[in-house]
């Protein structure tokens, strides 16, 4: 399993939220790069874990640019310039963000979604209606392109979530929780979706939090752990960084599930329950 | 029989309606019997249906036709009053003045027209403004509860997707809660309603409901004033189905 690392595509320093005088989040760090491998395209797949209330939604609209951090900040490359390296503090909109409910317009049906998220786009109309009706094909969901949110399953909201972000956002998407509540065969839909989505250009960056630590140690090739850390040992009660697994590094990204697998599941977990 | 007094049972279509027949019988049958004696409260069904006929022959048509043009009139010109009070309270500068005109539904009809009164001279159009200056405070307060109902979700979705404030404004206020501005104003057409049939008894202008409520009244004729009850009541109801059948014909997405 070879690969290498090329650019840094997120980078994020010192990142604090509070909401008035409560800290939900403090001394965010992490950096994540852009991952080659040999004859296939590989984006990257970011797992967030830890327990509820540790600030994962939180830590994810600072990372989407919806919430303005207290301190710190967060940089993504800029693609636009093709320089390497070169980097842009995120704003709302750059980052696409599929929250826990799969949030759509109520008043538009799923074709009138798509066409709205490629409003930016400078392809003619024909052009934005042929790449809809293939995203619809692709993604089962032909059947249902004049049907209001209201009118859709749980399924087929958040993979209309997802191809409108995929159309207006860049290479990133930030998803709250994707396999809560889902059934098996969604789940699955879900993972295919991964998959289309990371085979579809090496910067394209999924980052996801989950309370299914198998789901996570299976599908993400880097694992954050958040929680509440501990100094000088007392437990504080704000939601930090406080475990990063590199499923690369140990030689388990890209590979079905095994032995190896379970007991990264077992490491994370202890750091869950100790933070 | 015992499940028709069970709470939360639920019952076939047949069953409910049965029900509904059983209470309107009822309710016909307490009015006959209580009103055959000599003294009574309310007028037999006789008396009512004799003034639905001096009515007809008055001109009742002609008189709802001028109630509900004054209603029309009143209820868009507050409605888009509300509306862009309401769309532009999320603004913050603006916020308190909304809100404030909001609180003003506590104030009293007669304070409001004697002001009214020494800026308007003509009753038609007293008549009007004294309608939008209360339903705008009532429509105000329900559109506001509208907007503080949306999601954080649905702002945040529409962010994502690259809007700028205005369009969020736009899509997810403006555009995407059009339905539910419709069901507010069928919720506060009620009040609008009662207070356009006061408000026409008061300041005699071209006539309508309130009028002839009045002119009965002063006659104590009791037939003609359920009479003219009814047919308030029933053409109320008839806008507020208007309404809701129109929010659901148009608006296949709306589920209130």
């Amino acid at each position: 399993m070879n690969y290498t690392i090329e650019n840094t595509l997120l980078y994020v320093e010192d990142l604090s939220v509070a909401y008035g005088p409560k800290m939900v989040i403090k001394d965010v760090n992490f950096v994540e790069k852009d991952v080659l491998r040999e004859g296939k395209v590989t984006g990257q797949v970011i797992a967030v874990v830890g327990r509820s209330g540790r600030g994962k939604s939180t830590l994810f609209r600072a990372l989407t640019g919806l919430v303005k951090p207290t301190s710190g900040k967060v940089l993504i490359a800029n693609t636009a310039t093709g320089l390497d390296n070169d980097a842009k503090e995120v704003k709302e909109g750059d980052i696409g963000f599929v929250n826990q409910k799969y949030t759509l317009f109520r008043n538009k049906t799923v074709y009138q979604a798509l066409m709205f998220a490629l409003r930016n786009n400078q392809e003619t109309k024909e052009q934005k209606h042929e790449q809809i009706m293939q995203y619809l094909k692709d993604w089962g969901l032909e059947s249902v392109k004049d049907q209001y949110p209201n009118e859709l399953s749980g399924g087929q909201r958040q993979r209309t979530a997802i191809i409108e972000q995929i159309f207006c956002s860049g290479h990133y998407m930030v998803l709250d929780e994707p396999f809560s509540g889902l059934d098996v065969g969604n789940i699955e839909a879900v993972k295919n979706a991964f998959d289309l989505i990371t085979a579809s250009h090496e910067f394209n960056t999924i980052i996801y939090s989950t309370h299914d630590i198998e789901l996570a140690v299976e599908l993400a090739d880097s694992i954050y752990v958040i929680g509440y850390p501990t100094i000088d040992g007392k437990l504080q009660d704000y939601g930090t960084i406080v475990k990063h697994v590199d499923m690369k590094e140990l030689e388990l990204a890209w590979k079905d599930f095994g032995l190896d697998h379970i007991e990264v599941v077992k490491q994370i977990k202890a750091a869950m329950m100790a933070s | 029989m015992k499940h028709l007094f069970t709470p939360f049972e639920k019952l076939t279509k047949n069953t409910r309606l049965l029900i509904v027949l059983f209470w309107i019988i009822s309710v016909v049958v307490i009015w006959f019997v209580s009103s055959m004696g000599e003294r009574h409260l309310f007028p037999s069904p006789q008396q009512v249906f004799t003034g639905f006929k001096e009515l007809y022959n008055e001109g009742l048509v002609v008189h709802i036709g001028s109630s509900l043009l004054l209603c029309f009139k009143a209820i868009i010109i507050a409605v888009v009053i509300s509306l862009i009070l309401t769309y532009l309270s999320t603004i913050p500068v603006v916020k308190p003045i909304t809100t404030a005109i909001s609180k003003l539904r506590y104030l009293p009809l007669t304070g409001i027209t004697f002001y009214l009164a020494i800026i308007i001279s003509d009753a038609r159009t007293m008549q009007v403004w004294v309608l939008v200056v209360f339903m705008s405070t009532y429509l105000t307060t329900s559109l506001l509860g509208m907007v503080a109902a949306i999601s954080q979700e649905e702002f945040d979705h529409a962010r994502s997707l690259k809007c700028n404030r205005w369009e969020v404004l736009w899509e997810v206020v403006v555009k995407g809660r059009i339905d539910h501005v419709i069901e507010v104003i069928r919720q506060n057409l009620a009040i609008v309603w009662m207070m356009l049939v006061t408000v026409e008894s008061i300041l005699v202008a071209a006539g309508g409901l309130g009028f002839l409520i009045k002119n009965s009244d002063k006659f104590m004729n009791h037939g003609r004033i359920i009479a003219l009850q009814i047919v308030i009541l029933g053409v109320g109801l008839f806008i507020d189905f208007v309404l809701d059948y129109l929010r659901k014909t148009f608006f296949r997405y709306s589920k209130i």
